[in-house]
């Protein structure tokens, strides 16, 4: 055992001074690897932290939501449904809820209005989402046009800015009391736009919305879940869609690291001439061409990984942003939460070192099975 | 078909492996054609350089092919919530016709990859090569297995469809679909036990016996797998029973998970590393007479006899203090 | 003891360029002797000295070693006579490292790296305590009087002292048997009988050598035993000086 653990060691030490020997080549080879680390990494990351975000937010989100459909498009519900669906067994509570978008042609942007529960906002009044105050450039205090569906603007004071702490959930959003939103946009009395129904009991939740479609053919029930799920479908398959464009670089660097492992300068090859006609054998010399392979893969690992960490994390992905999040004027602002596992670096690693890994078995084997008479007949 | 990057990564391994796997192969074959330890002509010399590509290239091959194990079913477990009904990775796998059966051939490729690198490991260490045709015979039986896995890998990943909102139906996926993940069979708690300790305990007598007196070896190694075999079961049956603490909950994947403290990874990887070792012993019997071998063989066996005998000694023990201190029990009387 | 049977090294077999270096030679090299391969260049001394030494497996012909115990070998303490005509190259390396130091013509050592670290790099694959081959080491340098460059890079050394590093390398191993090519090709006739006293220093410490030369200074030493005239990869005549 300790034969085996001082051979390794002392060829380690060989092969890190090797590196070091021949700084140029493996600088330039260190910084390509740890860029490509580093662009698979952001967007591993990105894609894994933007749906936790999603789950979270989506957590205080109804369980089901119930709309109406009317030749395959979404219509008003009546709010008579309320009570035969909070007839049905298993149903806690079912609310109306009185929403819509509203596009402001001077800015381009599609803000959400809407008519929260309770007395606040009062008439006249809003409250706004971050993102909008952002946008329209107004604060606490400003008045806030807002166009009704005959074109005549309204003027709506703004009570308060919605918290930052919420910007992923609110920062298009804009809150107003129900008389005034039924007014802006002629909403009947007695119709919302949908329903949000509570079902304490999870198993139970398909049933209900089971029901639900049953009762009312023309609805059309959304379960929490559902929405979670076509959520990470996309940030899944947009991060997926980004990793596949970047199989070419990734193909490219490939080629790169087998070019530099196959030219070896006559330097090198006298090297392991003269190594191999004091004693090393084959097996000796591609344990060294082993360690320095992974000397380099792991400073590249690290240090990709760590500035993908930081670039995410800390500068938001500024980088990778449109791809991954999609077109719109307004953005919510966030800071998504570090959460890195085990299994998403076990991904990077499949993705990164083992193609160069493999790259460079044949050229390291060339390399290695050189004559150790060679060197005497130089 | 679904484009995490989990699954890239998966395919892209595949691919690699094939790829290793076709090239040695060739080579191979030449080597068992051509092979002549006695010449010293340019040939044999070429032949025997190219053994040690062959070698790094399997055993290259080998790790990614076991590594892509646990991350198969890792992804399996991170996807299970893109379908309706799955519960964890047992739902995910049964999502089209493919998943367990590629499963069961990584694991079936684990093994036989795990016993290849043991025979190389013995055969590059006898001074005539004495193990490279029984090696590169593994080979070709082990060569299109890989590759039979890869495409059905390919397969199953591109028949996963998530079950996303359409323009009309919502929730209608889920009438009907019963939670696929907890009703795998399961074989009768009691005997079970008694098999599985049963086993164990035999191991560890025929180990210790071999170790001491150098026989029994082809015994140990067959009680060795059957061990193993059981225990595959008894994971089923009734230890994960007493890890989830519910009588029902059979899963064999969610071990895995973060609740249960990661405890799978520890009893598969004392398992599956113990099962491979004792196989081991047994491929090399039928080498231990061979000139070259007759130091070699023996000193390799009495360490992966060791190795099965730690292993499982370890997955027995977690099994069993899981056992103790669990607030499950299980009573004898009818069954609900 | 190492004994060949007619052995023949050709290579390119089949091809244009084939070229047979060494035909049907039978030799023994006695042990604790100073053997010298003596002839033009182009007679097949190198290829010779890489049969005998281990480095090079031959066309033809058998290559036997004998004597007390083969280091280098699993299990060879206890084995009298071995064959390594047709052993793998991880086997022949093992000998090699163990039983032989080599001193090459261009002295063959390794710019990048300090002196004491060349000394240090056969001994690598062995698998002995790192600390152990240092020290070592760096006795080896002080015996040859080079130890104050035990940290200098190679390239500042003169000829001479470049050799007695290459012969310290030579010796990290312990070997038995010390195998040196035209050893004096490169140095002054002073140097070159140093060289030479050198070599009785090794005959008095009981271990072989075999140098392959066509310097006088060399193969007219009084310390020579044999002297093995080679041409066209052939043996001429071979005999113990008087």
């Amino acid at each position: 055992m300790n034969r085996f653990v001082e051979r390794h060691r002392s060829i380690l030490d060989f092969a890190l001074s090797s590196l070091l020997r021949r700084k140029g080549k493996n600088i330039s080879l260190w910084v390509v690897y740890t860029l490509i680390v580093f662009l698979i990494a952001a967007i591993v990351f990105y894609t894994h932290a933007l749906k936790r975000e999603a789950a979270m937010i989506l957590q205080g989100a109804p369980d089901i939501v119930v709309q109406k459909m009317v030749a395959g498009r979404q219509d008003l519900v009546p709010v008579g449904y309320v009570g035969k669906i909070a007839a049905i067994r298993g149903v806690g509570a079912v609310r109306p809820r009185l929403w819509g978008y509203y596009y402001d042609a001077v800015t381009g942007a599609n803000y959400t209005l809407m008519a929260p529960d309770g007395s606040l906002p009062g008439p006249g009044t809003a409250d706004i989402g971050s993102g909008v105050a952002r946008t329209l450039r107004v604060v606490e205090g400003d008045f806030l046009p807002i166009r009704a569906v005959d074109g005549v603007p309204t003027l709506f004071q703004v009570r308060k800015v919605l918290p930052y702490a919420s910007e992923l959930a609110t920062s298009d959003l804009i809150l107003l009391s129900e008389d005034d939103l039924r007014a802006l946009f002629a909403f009947p009395r007695g119709f919302a736009t949908d329903l949000a129904v509570t079902v304490e009991n999870p198993a139970e939740r398909a049933t209900v919305a089971a029901k639900i479609a049953a009762q009312f053919p023309e609805s059309r029930p959304i379960l929490n879940s559902e929405i979670l799920r076509t959520y990470d479908s996309i940030f899944d398959w947009r991060g997926g869609m980004m990793v596949v464009m970047l199989g070419v670089a990734v193909f490219s660097f490939v080629i790169f690291a087998w070019d530099k492992a196959t030219g070896l300068s006559a330097e090198e090859r006298r090297e392991i001439g003269i190594l191999k006609s004091v004693g090393w054998e084959t097996g000796d010399v591609l344990l060294l061409k082993f360690w320095e392979g992974a000397a380099i893969s792991l400073a590249a690992f690290l240090c990709g990984v760590i500035l993908a960490y930081v670039q995410v994390f800390f500068f938001s992905a500024s980088l990778f942003e449109p791809a991954l999040k999609g077109w719109a004027v307004l953005y919510p602002r966030f800071k998504l939460v570090p959460d890195v596992d085990p299994y998403q670096l076990a991904v990077l690693f499949f993705l990164t070192v083992v193609p160069y890994t493999v790259a460079t078995i044949i050229p390291s084997w060339r390399a290695a099975t050189v004559d150790p008479d060679a060197a005497m007949r130089s | 078909m679904t484009l995490h990057p989990a699954v890239l990564a998966l395919l892209v391994a595949s691919l690699l492996t094939g790829g290793m796997v076709l090239y040695a192969g060739w080579y191979g074959a030449r080597i068992l054609l051509q092979w002549e330890i006695g010449s010293g002509s340019e040939r044999q010399l070429e032949l025997e350089r190219r053994t040690y590509l062959i070698s790094t290239l399997l055993s290259v091959a080998f790790v990614l092919q076991i590594l892509s194990l646990f991350l198969y079913v890792f992804t399996a477990d991170r996807l299970h919530g893109m379908f309706s009904g799955a519960m964890c990775a047992a739902g995910t796998l049964n999502v089209n016709g493919f998943g367990y059966p590629v499963l069961l051939l990584k694991i079936v490729t684990f093994l036989l990859a795990g016993l290849w690198l043991v025979v190389n490991h013995a055969d590059t260490r006898g001074y005539d090569y004495p193990l490279i045709k029984p090696k590169y015979a593994l080979l070709l039986v082990l060569g299109p297995l890989v590759l039979v896995e890869g495409y059905l890998q390919y397969r199953y990943f591109a028949g996963l469809h998530p079950d996303v909102i359409t323009s009309c139906c919502g929730s209608l996926f889920g009438q009907g679909q019963k939670g696929i993940g907890g009703d795998l069979a399961a074989l009768p708690a009691g005997p079970m036990e008694g098999a599985f300790y049963g086993g164990m305990a035999a191991t560890i007598a025929c180990g210790l016996r071999f170790r001491r007196t150098g026989r029994g070896g082809y015994l140990f190694s067959a009680a060795s797998t059957t061990t193993f075999v059981v225990a595959v079961g008894s994971i089923l049956s009734f230890i994960c029973l007493y890890i989830y603490e519910l009588p029902t909950h059979h899963c064999p994947f969610c071990i895995l998970q973060k609740e249960y403290g990661y405890v799978g990874y520890v009893l598969y990887i004392a398992l599956f590393g113990g099962g491979v070792a004792g196989m081991g012993v047994g491929v090399l019997m039928p080498f231990r007479g061979r000139a070259s071998m007759a130091r070699v063989v023996p000193a390799l066996q009495h360490r992966l006899v060791a190795a099965t005998l730690v292993l499982y000694l370890l997955f027995t023990l977690v099994v069993s203090y899981r056992m103790l201190f669990s607030s499950f029990r299980m009573t004898a009387g009818p069954t609900p | 003891m190492i004994a060949l049977h007619d052995v023949t090294k050709s290579f390119h077999p089949g091809k244009e360029n084939q070229f047979t270096a060494v035909r049907n030679v039978g030799l023994t090299i006695a042990p604790g002797r100073l053997t010298v391969l003596k002839g033009p260049s182009g007679s097949g001394k190198t290829t010779l000295l890489t049969l005998i030494g281990c480095m090079a497996r031959p066309t033809s012909g058998r290559i036997v070693l004998s004597g007390g115990g083969i280091a280098g070998f699993p299990g060879g303490e206890e084995i009298r006579e071995l064959e390594i005509t047709s052993l793998p190259e991880r086997f022949l390396a093992g000998i090699r490292r163990a039983t032989f130091g080599f001193i090459f013509q261009h002295f063959n050592l390794l710019r990048g790296i300090s002196v004491l670290e060349n000394v240090m790099l056969p001994a690598y694959p062995t698998g002995e305590r790192h600390g152990e081959i240092r020290r070592r080491a760096a006795e080896l340098l002080t015996v040859f009087d080079v130890a104050r460059h035990a940290h200098a890079r190679v390239d500042r050394l003169s000829g001479g002292e470049a050799q007695r590093v290459a012969i310290a390398r030579a010796l990290i191993n312990r070997p038995s048997v010390i195998v040196a090519d035209e050893p004096t090709a490169h140095l002054d006739t002073d140097l070159s009988r140093g060289f030479m006293e050198i070599v009785g220093s090794f005959k008095s410490d009981g271990k072989t050598v075999l140098i392959a030369s066509h310097d006088p200074i060399v193969c007219d030493s009084s310390r020579v035993d044999t002297v093995v005239e080679m041409r066209d990869g052939r043996i001429l005549r071979s005999g113990s000086t008087p």
